[in-house]
């Protein structure tokens, strides 16, 4: 790409000075494209901060509005922005936040019939799962294990969350560790669906710390490991997880050569 | 028999497999959490027959997906 | 001395002068030189001593005498 432009240099100017990064390191992330799959509240701090970083294309797939239950954590929508489409209120964040960024936006929930076109429209680098449901998660994993595109999981809940990073041939899937979808007729209690809402900026920032040490080539990932957090007892543990020989997707003998759609959840807290 | 679950120490009067250590430890969920021993993942048909000795490391890792199934109620 | 290249970083301030050299030398080869014309103060006092820090060589400063120096710096192979 061309010459990094005078205010390109001010605006990134702590990225720049940065040995890991440098100049050659912003125009990587001025040139990236990653696609965030859900805008609550993992995705939405996510994709605020690659919006700052100046990650040049930002995918935003969700299908909802925003709602006022969402305000307490999903922090790139406002209190004007309720009733307004996700997409459509997340792309009004990133554009005041920084012109060098290309929103792109996906009204839609993902399914086995869009989810390998949704990620095939950039053909994105890094796909983050922002979702707050079972049946998403093990589509997107699927989907990203069959398209050899690398991607950040998390999942948050109450005061604990937990994250990992899945890259082709290189670590384990989300399928090595947990084979199965739990079943569908485990429906949550009310109290089952609490969340401090600073969780999802901990784990959400982390997936996007992930996506930008993916598309800098720098530092480790959190490939191969789960980390997971306790707010309460502000404890991080890093598990080291292996590839799962009899992963039933990435495994030495798959028997998941397609996507399929799982079943949805009866309960609407689930956002 | 003292034996580390997800990083801390545990300790019981004799060998227990693995589902009889999921009750000890009140685990949240026994039938959805996937079970490492040792860094290797241990198939839940295995549960009942794989016993633990001292200085094992258990890991209980957890679906955690919000608003659906939960990990540890603590 | 001749250089290869020359940037003018007297119209930003630190970091940016330090940030803009930085940029410059990235499309330099190892072993070209680049000549830096730089203000008094902050900037002649920090930018020199980072671009060491860099692993860069700083060959020669001059004071220009109008309250600007110009700094020969020779690129050497970090970034």
């Amino acid at each position: 790409m061309s010459q990094l432009t005078n205010e390109q240099l001010e605006r990134y100017s702590r990225h720049i000075i940065l040995e890991q990064v440098g100049g050659k390191g912003q125009k990587k992330i001025l040139s990236a494209k990653v696609l965030i799959i859900g805008t609550g509240g993992l995705g939405a701090p996510a994709a605020m901060y690659l919006a700052a970083a100046g990650v040049g294309h930002i995918g935003l797939v969700d299908f909802d509005t925003v709602d006022l239950s969402n305000l307490q954590r999903q922090i790139i929508h406002l209190t004007n922005d309720v009733g307004k489409a996700k997409t459509q209120s997340g792309r009004e964040t990133i554009n005041a936040m920084n012109p060098d960024v290309q929103v792109h936006a996906y009204d839609e929930q993902v399914t086995a019939a869009n989810i390998r076109d949704i990620i095939g429209d950039l053909d994105y680098d890094f796909i983050i799962d922002g979702t707050d449901n079972f049946p998403a998660k093990f589509l997107i994993n699927d989907a990203c294990v069959l398209m050899r595109k690398p991607f950040s999981h998390a999942g948050i809940i109450r005061f604990q969350g937990q994250t990992m990073t899945y890259v082709p041939d290189k670590s384990p899937c989300y399928r090595c560790v947990f084979p199965k979808m739990p079943p569908k007729d485990a429906v949550p209690t009310c109290r089952q669906a609490g969340v401090l809402g600073v969780m999802g900026g901990v784990i959400g920032t982390i997936q996007a710390t992930e996506a930008l040490k993916f598309v800098l080539g720098i530092g480790e990932l959190l490939t191969g490991y789960l980390l997971t957090y306790d707010a309460l007892t502000m404890t991080f543990r890093k598990i080291k997880i292996p590839r799962n020989r009899r992963c039933n997707i990435c495994g030495e003998q798959p028997t998941i050569t397609e996507l399929f759609d799982y079943e949805q959840p009866t309960c609407s807290f689930g956002r | 028999m003292i034996v580390k679950v997800n990083g801390e120490n545990f300790s019981a009067e004799k060998s227990l497999n693995i589902d009889e250590l999921l009750a000890a430890v009140k685990a949240d969920q026994p039938e959805y959490v996937t079970v490492q021993l040792n860094g290797e993942f241990v198939e839940r048909a295995d549960f009942p027959k794989t016993f633990l000795k001292d200085g094992d490391e258990i890991e209980f890792l957890y679906f955690m997906g919000g608003g659906q199934l939960v990990a540890t109620d603590k | 001395m001749k250089s290869d290249a020359f940037l003018d970083i007297t119209d930003v301030v630190c970091p940016i002068t330090f940030v803009k050299t930085k940029v410059a030398l990235e499309d330099l080869d190892d072993g070209q030189i680049l000549e830096l014309r730089l203000n008094d103060g902050e900037p002649v006092q920090n930018v020199p001593r980072s671009l060491k820090d860099e692993g860069h060589k700083v060959l020669t400063l001059e004071d220009n005498g109008d309250g600007t120096f110009t700094l020969w710096i020779e690129k050497a192979g970090l970034s």
